[in-house]
């Protein structure tokens, strides 16, 4: 059993997330996206790896689409409607309700670019229709086999994680996810889960983010000075996420500073998604769930639309316009027009893909920025960097590692060098084998496999029955325990048996069974086998003057019956003078301590006498001992104290089988 | 019907036929039904031992306990034979079914309270036993029994290696309990606690890992208490780390336990502090690892940012707890509190309100123990705390300003700019303002000098010889001039003499604000010496040691390792006050219990509440000074402030409602004061309106004193101060005063207070002493019945209004009254001359059944109808009750259509009605529960 992992997007590189995973016979595509900053075939994921003949019905079980950013969706309708997938695809509430609007802004801008369009307004449509909706925790039964469940990952409005089961294996497929809350999205969310795989983002593999409270402070800042300088604030983002996570910042302070310069936002797209988030409220994080009675945050008081013909018009303001990294469209026109006075302000989100002129601005100061051939800008303005990001950061990926502990780790969606540092330290760190696959290459992980067994009734009974016990290994004489474990354990330690101690028993062709450990001899049908140890050695006597009477047995017997007992009581004291613990029985003619058992033996040939260590029959009296397998460490240390001063231990040992 | 079924049960019992589960059931209707005869119900109890003896089957046997069970809670007579039933050796030694042992075990302790049923060996066999639930229910409920500790040491443990989860989270429960009760000296038994507890904080379930996080607290604190000196710190620092590896748990519930749980170690390392506010690594943790025992690793990483997260979480709880934690911590390190410092600075920013005067509280508390280290970048949000709408916030940061010592004259600019800029936003809070600038100047004499030099050209008399001092802000720079002669600074001199003079325009204003420094006199005088010569000797100047030495928020315990009293050399690093606080910390550590550290930060309400009452009480100057109005207008403000209270959490409504009425009370007072203390003549129509506002009084004050429960002694002999100072107002007038009533009233108020006094032993005001000697000097002379109102009016000069302080959460009885869709639109029908049926939907609130409630109906004064409520009769339980009422009303008018009005009250005990109005009313004076309500009714058409 294994698990086959096929990354067509997002291996080694930002853009185009898109993992189809092989579990147990089902193969799910996790995200379809496009890279932005490809035009050409490079913009969308090689389906063509999945299925030669085209026919991804039959290839895929289902799709998987974590959020609605583009380069996790944008291939969706493509690949629906241009290459006929028709199975089903799941994404969540908002995702499915959001998403269409990113697609066509998307698409909108690619006609005004007069790039081909790849898919149209329609494909967008169709497309979905076949989306089915899931919510959160809830788990879906894609097929008799697949289960997938999803859980909420911050990010954006609508993110989420999924957790995908067949049969034993489980993997977790993240997505893009934030781990520290923001100012209208919770951390990401999830449960402790058995997984044989997690195929986590790593976008920022290395960065360590300080507190967003800091960042927030310097992002107010540089606003706050532009505008009350009389400068324009640009703030490139992209429709959904960002702007308003911002806008709640400055709608805040606005109120607390009483500000009156003037928010816009530039196009009824972000009205609309604003919309949205005033109906999503659910998705969003706890303070503002907890205020949505009295006052829904999205409801901004001072935003206000946006006019192409205000571009130029006098006083300060903030605008809000899409695309982010400035990539073209409206953020575009108004960065050419804002960008050569050294008063006005623009604030560049915290990752730009290479290639947009967010990048370009970003990796160093350039003072002028060729658009094409023809066009070029003086950039005089101030540039601030926003580090507001929806991404965790190398920690927050390090700690969900550590939380979910899964056997096997994927990065994705991160860059090469810095994948590869994060790797070292999931497996140094955490033991957690991982990998970082190229795009179009395949990861083949084993996976646990279980195998179903009945119990039988004192299994059963056993394991309703609690029976944990204490050891406290300090206090144990040494010489008993042995000092074998080589682990040093704390001094009291509990366990409870009653699960572990069961016996596997597979025959052949029939299903196996666990069994407790008394009925395993009456279901195999055999019967019970003791080792038994036996030795008998001659004690020196001093004072024993013993008369052999052949004739009057009946009378030696008696007196080698007073006999044997003086000498059972006189070992039995010295035994308990020297044995500091143990349970020391004198029985009469016998002696026992715990399956020990020693007795005066009489016969001239006993078998378990070693004879050659005889040197005079009449100073010693044999002493013949039995002790179970268990008790051997006893035995021999009683043996020993018995011969101490007299013969060297020299001892055979029978087996009675 | 009884007998029916009586008969039945005795028949097959006399045929020796155990009986049948449709006799059961009926017998439990009999038990239930309020109307069976307790002679049936003994019957049944007769019935049910001899059914013992027939029958061991086990479902039998269950429905046995639950009928005995019910039937000893209903009748309590007969319940000592059901106990015995309970414990005899029929129910109790059914070994096969140990689910059945537990039911009676169950029943017998919600029955009695004593414990000897259940010895150690019958404890653990049923633990042991493989019933779950009665596992669970027997470990939940282990205090109850009389167990041994060791024993009960050794189940818990065991248990938490049980395969349910809660079975394991009530193990570890008991583990917790154990652990704070302390007994256990073996360094083993600690060790193991601490490895089983640090297993389970992996625990695939929420329930058990917060637990968990609580266990590793409370027995990492016991191990390192009984380890040898020189490796405890080591173990503190491992504990420590352990409990910050769970502050990223996704459960919030296991990281607010975790954050409760890092404020209470005692002692931690700096570099492990230090790492706490920092993601990264830092360098001298790399590669650090820990073994507090035996095979437990934990390397320093571990603790990476573990505040940083907490600050910034989701939850408000979960930042509020990491704030308050850190309060603890910070006193361990000046490195780690100036770090520490620049994050609870960003809380500032927070959104909830909780949370910043979480922060401020820490920064408060930072400042009494010498660690707040304030720079200049900080300044400016720390500084717009002063203009936050919420006044609590506002008063925390002056509270910390107090404390202030600013290097800088550019900071203590700042800083007294702020304080103006708070003064001229928010007027009322001017005397705590006044105050803080007095401590500012004091502690910073020559930049005050700096700064009066500057402004002197405000503070001068406006031309033309008249002084112009209106200005709030002249006067708070007068405040700030007149501190100097008492800066700790020793050659701070250089405020102009007139400048003092000024400041005597002002006396009222300022001496009030300085109250708590120096009364009135005392600062005239001082006053007056710093005015006459410009270089004042201070030295046998009588005032500085007349000042109290203590500053009203310091904790004394601090203070006394201080060398000034009042200034707390914020810069100077003293190595050995750190030192002090160090072993101070360490038996902090070492001791069980933190109550100073555990009064929760979830009282935050109750704290804000308080400080409301202090504002009342701090306002009572003004009223005795006759500015009325502006002390109404103060209480107006806090009115509003408590009323935005209420939404936020559905527990504290009683608490909010109780603080209202404080309020509205105060008002009351505050305006009949008016009417009566000032020289000027009452005008003819004051009359009537005094009288007006006494009533009204009257009625607030039996309304505090009646429909709030659950207050404390100390609590309820406040009110009755109140009360009493509304009785000898009334009679301190004679021209509405009604003697005899006013006096009864008094002296039933003083004998009520006489009782509280000796069964609570608490000391009564001073007022109520003097007016209880002069009570008695008027009984004396009763004889001459003459009233005395120069007597009580002395009596009412000598009252001081007491800050009142809330220490419990009263509860609120409360009514609410609904006649659904009656309207003016759509009146009830009524054929007049036959009595009308007014359905009512009554809600009542913490209203026992103990409560008499009327229903006041009225049309006019004059028909006014009280229809008696029994509670008895109606079903729910203390806390809320709802139900319908179809109330009567008799006297139907000759008339198209009219209304009437309806009110819950409640009689209160002890207040006899000097006027029977009705018959068949209430007895006592009615408290109302509920506001009236207008019921429209029409005549029906239909006849």
């Amino acid at each position: 059993m294994a698990i086959d992992c096929l990354v067509l997007g997002a291996g080694q590189e930002v853009g185009k997330s898109c993992v189809v995973v092989s579990i147990n016979g089902k193969r799910i595509m996790f995200d379809c996206g496009m890279h932005m900053g490809y035009t050409d075939s490079r913009r969308y994921p090689d389906f063509s790896l999945i299925s030669k003949t085209g026919d991804f019905d039959n290839a895929l079980t289902c799709v998987i689409i974590t959020h609605f950013h583009l380069d996790h969706i944008g291939a969706l309708p493509y690949f629906t409607e241009v290459c006929g997938y028709r199975g089903p695809i799941y994404m969540t509430y908002p995702t499915k309700a959001l998403a269409p609007l990113m697609l066509e802004d998307y698409r909108k801008n690619m006609d005004r670019r007069g790039e081909d369009g790849q898919f149209t307004s329609d494909h967008i449509t169709e497309c979905m229709k076949k989306v089915i909706p899931v919510d959160l925790k809830q788990t879906v039964q894609v097929d008799k086999d697949l289960q997938i469940r999803a859980y909420y990952a911050g990010h954006v409005l609508g993110a989420a994680m999924f957790y995908a089961k067949v049969g034993d294996a489980a993997m977790v497929y993240t997505g893009d996810y934030n781990m520290t809350p923001d100012r209208h999205l919770g951390a990401a969310q999830i449960d402790r889960l058995q997984l044989d795989l997690l195929i986590t983002e790593s976008t920022y593999a290395t960065t360590i983010r300080d507190s967003r409270y800091g960042r927030e402070r310097e992002f107010l800042k540089a606003v706050h000075n532009c505008v009350a300088a009389g400068g324009k604030v640009l703030i490139p983002t992209f429709a959904l996420g960002r702007a308003q996570e911002l806008c709640i910042l400055l709608e805040d302070y606005w109120e607390r500073m009483n500000l009156k310069v003037p928010i816009y936002f530039s196009s009824g797209l972000t009205i609309q998604a604003n919309m949205y988030y005033k109906m999503l409220i659910n998705w969003t994080s706890q303070k503002i769930k907890e205020t949505y009675a009295t006052h829904n945050a999205f409801d901004f008081k001072n935003v206000q639309n946006f006019d192409r013909s205000l571009i130029n018009a006098p006083g300060p303001c903030v605008l809000f316009a899409t695309p982010g990294m400035i990539s073209g469209g409206f953020s575009l026109e108004v960065f050419m027009q804002w960008a050569p006075s050294e008063i006005n302000l623009i604030t560049l989100p915290g990752y730009c893909v290479a290639g947009t002129i967010g990048h370009k601005l970003m990796s160093g100061k350039p003072t002028k920025i060729d658009l094409d051939k023809d066009t070029q800008v003086d950039v005089r303005c101030q540039i601030h960097q926003l580090s507001f990001s929806p991404h965790t950061d190398a920690k927050g990926i390090m700690d969900l590692v550590k939380f979910l502990s899964p056997k096997h780790a994927i990065l994705v969606h991160g860059e090469k060098p810095k994948m590869a540092t994060l790797k070292e330290r999931i497996q140094s760190e955490l033991g957690i084998q991982c990998y970082c696959p190229a795009n179009n290459d395949t990861v083949t992980i084993p996976t646990t496999h279980y195998v179903k067994a009945d119990a039988l009734d004192a299994f059963i009974k056993s394991c309703l029955n609690p029976n944990f016990k204490f050891s406290k290994s300090s206090s144990v004489d040494k010489s008993y325990s042995g000092s074998n474990d080589s682990k040093a354990i704390p001094g009291l330690q509990v366990s409870d048996e009653r699960v572990a101690e069961g016996i596997l028993v597979v025959e052949k062709g029939k299903k196996a069974k666990v069994i407790h450990q008394d009925e395993l001899l009456h279901m195999l049908g055999e019967n019970k086998h003791e080792v038994q140890f036996a030795y008998c050695f001659p004690m020196r006597t001093e004072r024993l003057e013993k008369t052999r009477s052949e004739d009057l047995p009946s009378a030696d017997d008696l007196l080698c019956g007073l006999d044997k007992c003086t000498l059972i009581s006189l070992l039995s004291t010295k035994l308990s003078n020297e044995l500091s613990d143990g349970n020391i029985q004198d029985l009469g003619e016998q002696l026992q301590v715990e399956s020990f058992c020693l007795s005066i033996c009489l016969k001239d040939n006993c078998p378990h006498r070693i004879s050659d260590s005889v040197q005079n029959d009449s100073e010693v009296v044999f002493c013949c001992c039995s002790w179970s397998v268990a008790d051997e460490m006893l035995a021999w240390k009683i043996i020993s104290i018995m011969n101490n001063y007299t013969l060297p231990l020299e001892g055979r040992l029978q087996v009675h089988i | 019907m009884e007998q029916l079924v009586m008969n039945s049960i005795e028949q097959s019992l006399d045929n020796n036929q155990p009986l049948s589960f449709q006799t059961l059931a009926s017998i439990r209707s009999l038990v239930i039904n309020p109307s069976t005869s307790d002679s049936t119900l003994s019957s049944v109890l007769n019935a049910l031992t001899r059914s013992l003896q027939l029958s061991r089957d086990s479902v039998f046997l269950h429905h046995v306990v639950k009928l005995l069970t019910d039937l000893s809670s209903r009748c309590p007579h007969l319940s000592p034979v059901a106990i015995d039933l309970l414990r005899s050796n029929s129910l109790f030694t059914s070994s096969d079914s140990p689910r059945l042992v537990g039911e009676s075990l169950s029943a017998l302790v919600s029955l009695t309270s004593s414990q000897n049923d259940v010895d150690d060996a019958r404890f653990v066999s049923l633990c042991l036993s493989p019933s779950v639930s009665v596992r669970l229910w027997l470990l939940r409920n282990a205090e109850k029994f009389a167990v041994r500790d060791s024993v009960l040491l050794a189940v818990f443990l065991g248990f938490t290696r049980d395969p349910y989860p809660y079975v394991r989270k009530a193990a570890l429960d008991g583990l917790v309990k154990l652990c704070e009760k302390g007994d256990f000296d073996d360094h083993d038994v600690a060790q193991g606690c601490y490895f089983r507890a640090v297993e389970l904080l992996c625990d695939a379930e929420d329930c058990v890992r917060s637990p968990a996080v609580r266990a590793v607290c409370g027995w990492g604190k016991m191990i390192v208490v009984s380890t040898e000196e020189r490796n405890k710190q080591d173990l503190a620092d491992a504990v420590f780390i352990q409990l910050c590896c769970m502050v990223r748990d996704m459960s919030m519930e296991v990281r607010l336990e975790a954050f409760d749980a890092l404020g209470k170690i005692g002692l931690v390392s700096e570099d492990i502090l230090l790492q706490t506010v920092s993601k990264k690594v830092l360098g001298m943790n790399k590669e650090k690892i820990y073994k507090p025992i035996e095979g437990l690793e934990i390397s320093a990483s571990g603790a990476a940012g573990a505040f940083v997260h907490g600050l910034e979480d989701e939850f408000s709880e979960v930042r509020m707890s990491a704030c308050y934690s850190l309060r603890t911590l910070t006193v361990f390190s000046l490195r780690f509190a100036g770090e520490a410092l620049n994050l609870l600075m960003d809380m500032l920013n927070d959104d909830s309100t909780v949370v910043r005067l979480q922060a401020l509280g820490t920064m408060h508390h930072m400042a009494i123990s010498n660690n707040l280290k304030v720079e200049e970048i900080h300044m400016h949000r720390f500084l717009g705390t002063l203009f936050d709408s919420s006044s609590a916030i506002r008063f925390v940061t002056r509270k910390i300003l107090k404390l202030a010592k600013l290097p800088k004259l550019g900071l203590f600019k700042l800083c007294i700019d702020g304080l103006l800029g708070n003064l001229e936003t928010y007027p009322e809070d001017e005397v705590d303002v006044f105050s803080v600038l007095f401590h500012i100047g004091r502690n910073h004499g020559k930049f005050t000098v700096c700064m009066i030099e500057e402004v002197s050209s405000e503070l001068e008399p406006a031309f033309g010889g008249k002084l112009g001092f209106d200005s709030t802000r002249v006067a708070a720079f007068l405040v700030l001039a007149i501190s100097v002669p008492l800066s700790h600074e020793k050659d701070a001199r250089g405020v102009p003499p007139r400048i003092f003079s000024y400041a005597v325009t002002w006396l009222g204003r300022i001496s009030h604000a300085l109250s708590d420094l120096m009364s009135q006199e005392t600062l005239l005088a001082y006053l007056s010496e710093c005015s006459r010569s410009s270089i004042i000797s201070l030295a046998d100047f009588k005032i500085k040691d007349a000042l109290p030495t203590v500053e009203g928020d310091m904790p004394s315990h601090l203070c006394s390792d201080v060398g000034s009293p009042v200034r707390i050399p914020l810069w100077q690093q003293d190595g050995e006050t750190s030192d002090h606080h160090h072993t101070k910390l360490w038996s902090l550590g070492k001791s069980a219990t933190h109550a100073e550290y555990e009064l929760g930060e979830h009282d935050e309400l109750r704290k804000s509440l308080n400080l409301i009452f202090r504002k009342v009480k701090d306002l009572w100057p003004l009223v005795q000074l006759g500015c009325t109005n502006e002390a109404l207008k103060a209480i107006r403000a806090c009115k509003e402030e408590v009323a935005s209270y209420t939404a936020e959490s559905p527990g504290s409504a009683g608490a909010v409602a109780f603080t209202l009425q404080y309020l509205r009370i105060t008002k009351l007072l505050v305006a009949v004061w008016e009417h009566l203390m000032l020289t000027k003549k009452l005008n003819p129509y004051g009359v009537g309106k005094l009288e007006l506002l006494l009533a009204k009084l009257d009625r607030r004050l039996r309304e505090i004193n009646n429909r709030f429960i659950g207050l404390s002694k100390g609590e309820e002999l406040q009110i009755m101060d109140l009360i009493v100072v509304a009785c000898l107002l009334r009679l301190s007038k004679v021209e509405i005063c009604c003697y005899e009533t006013a006096m009864k009233k008094l002296s039933s108020t003083i004998s009520h207070v006489e009782f509280l006094h000796k069964e609570g032993s608490i000391e009564p005001s001073h007022f109520m002493v003097e007016v209880k000697k002069s009570l008695h000097e008027v009984g004396s002379s009763i004889g001459g019945n003459t009233c005395k109102p120069l007597l009580f009016k002395k009596l009412v000069d000598s009252f001081s209004f007491e800050q009142f302080v809330l220490c419990a959460s009263p509860r609120y009885l409360n009514a609410e009254l609904e006649v659904p869709g009656n309207d003016s639109e759509s009146p009830l029908p009524f054929i007049s001359g036959i009595p009308a049926s007014i359905p009512l939907v009554i809600t009542l609130h913490n209203i026992s059944s103990d409560n008499k409630l009327w229903l006041r109906i009225s049309m006019s004064e004059e028909s006014t109808q009280f229809v008696f409520l029994d509670l008895n009769l109606i079903r729910g339980n203390n806390e809320v009750r709802k139900f319908t009422f179809v109330a009567p009303f008799y006297l139907t008018p000759k008339a198209v259509s009219f209304t009437l009005r309806v009110s819950i009250g409640m009689e209160c005990m002890g207040e006899t009605l000097h006027l029977v109005k009705t018959f068949g009313g209430p007895k006592c004076e009615l408290t109302y529960l509920s506001p009236e309500k207008e019921i429209f009714l029409c005549k029906s058409t239909k006849c």
